[in-house]
């Protein structure tokens, strides 16, 4: 029984509690940024952060946990962005409600999408992803009549007044995203997709049946990108065939890759720091691909578990240091 | 050979008539096996006469190219792994397959999380790690419930494949070579605990080549060579019949 009590201060409510605390902490702290940042362009940049930290956290969540990669995870949020559009500037529908439904229409896409993929095991799922990314990035380019071409289309309403309206709001969003797959990840559904991907074959030997979780975790990553999509297309006020193309899929995996997989706030730091100094060597032109590229293949030969595995190790001696003394 | 009237009770496991050929290699053919609800089954056969591709096919890793396996009389020929478990069959891997990056209390919680394991859950409001650890400690690795499988010793790991297997609560286990790697000492502890497990009514099939040991716990033993079932019977009577000794003992009985 002492050895259970043990077990419920690593496991249990105590740990995740201090966890969900930390992360309240952060909540705050990016909340009150703008009391600092009053540039508009900063400002803009922290929104991309966001932005990107939820397509990484939501990509996470099905491909870091259980190994099932990827490969088109812009085609929801494009074909969502573009759904909210046509809704808003055809319809009339207004970003409240644009948003939920690019989530839904989403999450539904994925739903058909790892129906047909999930229950096939190896690269298949990645190559269909990878494929009907390719594939919408193709009909928006050529749909120039009804979606504006490779122009797009403009004139979408605006999420708010402000930019720091907007700020504000993809930063609300990216919180409860934070926190609610965080909450997922550490729940049993969240172990279950970690088994996933770690052994696959003993996860269905267990009783698990992996083909339905895969399914949710995809629907759940999918609806979350759709939103997200959505947001940016009211944000930007503007769609276009880029949200659509491989490379947008490519950074998200690359955030979650360099933060860490399989974690939730890994790819929260990957996100954050990719899009800073990405932001930050533009004044390089071309030669900053070169500086982040190398950059990020120095962080995966060096910390392939993603930095935040790193963050955690030191944490961890800090605090057993701190014990001892 | 041993009738369905000789069995403990009524079988809950009937194997009839099932084939499996992969190319032009017969693994098994025409086999048929009865196990009862209290029953202890010993597995035995040279190394690729078709014993762990048995167990594939009852578990569904593996589907039957004929016959049927009917469990509680029900068919489960066709179902996936997930599904046989949720019936009531769990197992256990040659190759320890286990969940390595997590703790041993994790890879025990997994199999709480089991649709059966759910609706039959002992007591109601027992947190999983609890259940778990229940399971840990009837295999004696009470005080390694934390340690990453990955770090846990090869002997540890064929005792936590078995907790694993029993949170699924089976109606009938099967345990793929057990005793494969450990040594005297831990097949002892392995052993005490099969028996222990069997005492309390669980029925069980083991695959086993350490036939000292295996005799020595079961009570019904089936010998496969080639695909074929052999022999079937009681340990004493099984290594006196000259077919098993031919094709497993080489000619001569223990």
């Amino acid at each position: 029984m002492q050895q259970l009590n043990q077990y419920d201060k690593l496991f249990g409510l105590k740990s995740l509690y201090k966890r969900l605390a930390a992360l309240a902490v952060f909540g705050v702290l990016v909340m009150l940024a703008p009391l600092v940042i009053k540039d508009l362009y900063y400002l803009e940049i922290l929104f991309l952060c966001h932005y990107y930290v939820i397509l990484a956290c939501s990509w996470d969540i099905l491909s870091g946990f259980t190994g099932n990669i990827n490969f088109g995870h812009a085609f929801f949020l494009a074909g969502a962005g573009y759904l909210g559009a046509v809704l808003n500037i055809n319809f009339g529908l207004q970003p409240w409600l644009t948003m939920p439904i690019g989530g839904i229409v989403a999450g539904a896409a994925g739903f058909i999408i790892g129906v047909l993929t999930l229950r096939l095991k190896g690269p298949y799922f990645a190559s269909v992803t990878f494929c009907f990314g390719a594939l919408l990035y193709k009909v928006f380019m050529v749909s120039s009549r009804t979606l504006g071409g490779e122009e797009g289309i403009s004139g979408v309403q605006a999420l708010t007044n402000s930019p720091l309206g907007n700020f504000y709001f993809s930063a609300i969003f990216m919180m409860i995203v934070i926190f609610v797959l965080y909450l997922i990840a550490k729940s049993s559904f969240g172990l279950i997709l970690r088994s996933i991907g770690e052994n696959e074959m003993a996860s269905e030997g267990s009783g698990i049946n992996t083909t339905y979780y895969k399914i949710v975790g995809f629907v759940i990553s999918a609806a979350i990108a759709g939103m997200a999509g959505t947001m940016y297309a009211h944000v930007q006020m503007h769609v276009g065939p880029e949200m659509a193309h491989d490379s947008l899929s490519g950074l998200i995996l690359m955030m979650a890759v360099v933060g860490g997989m399989g974690t939730i706030i890994g790819p929260v730091i990957g996100a954050f720091l990719l899009t800073l100094v990405n932001e930050s060597l533009r004044f390089l032109g071309e030669m900053r691909l070169l500086i982040y590229s190398s950059a990020v293949i120095v962080v995966i030969l060096f910390a392939p578990k993603g930095l935040f595995e790193i963050i955690s190790q030191v944490l961890r001696r800090v605090g057993g240091q701190e014990r001892a003394k | 050979m041993k009738n369905i009237e000789e069995t403990s009770m009524e079988p809950i496991l009937e194997i009839r008539d099932i084939s499996k050929a992969f190319g032009g290699l017969q693994a098994i053919s025409h086999f048929d096996l009865q196990v009862g609800s209290r029953d202890l089954v010993g597995i035995i056969g040279p190394n690729g006469a078709g014993k762990t591709t048995l167990f594939n096919m009852i578990t569904g890793f593996i589907p039957s190219d004929s016959g049927e396996i009917l469990f509680k009389k029900e068919n489960i020929t066709y179902l996936k792994p997930y599904q046989v478990v949720g019936k009531g069959i769990a197992r256990t891997f040659q190759l320890v397959d286990l969940f390595k990056e997590m703790t041993a209390i994790e890879n025990v919680m997994i199999s709480c999380f089991s649709h059966r394991a759910k609706k039959h859950k002992v007591r109601v409001g027992e947190k999983p790690w609890e259940t778990a650890m229940g399971y840990l400690e009837e295999m004696g690795l009470g005080d390694r419930f934390n340690e990453k499988v990955k770090n846990m010793a090869f002997g540890e790991l064929r005792l936590l494949d078995i907790a694993r297997a029993m949170a699924t609560q089976p109606d009938i286990l099967l345990l793929d070579e057990p005793f494969s790697g450990l040594d005297n000492e831990n097949v002892e502890v392995l052993s005490a605990a099969i028996r222990h497990m069997h005492n309390k009514g669980q029925a069980m099939v083991i695959i086993e080549h350490r036939l000292k040991d295996l005799l020595k716990l079961v009570e019904r033993v089936v010998c496969i060579c080639f695909g074929e079932k052999i022999g079937e019977g009681n340990p004493k009577d099984i290594m006196c019949d000259p077919q098993v000794c031919n094709a497993y003992l080489g000619g001569r009985s223990e």
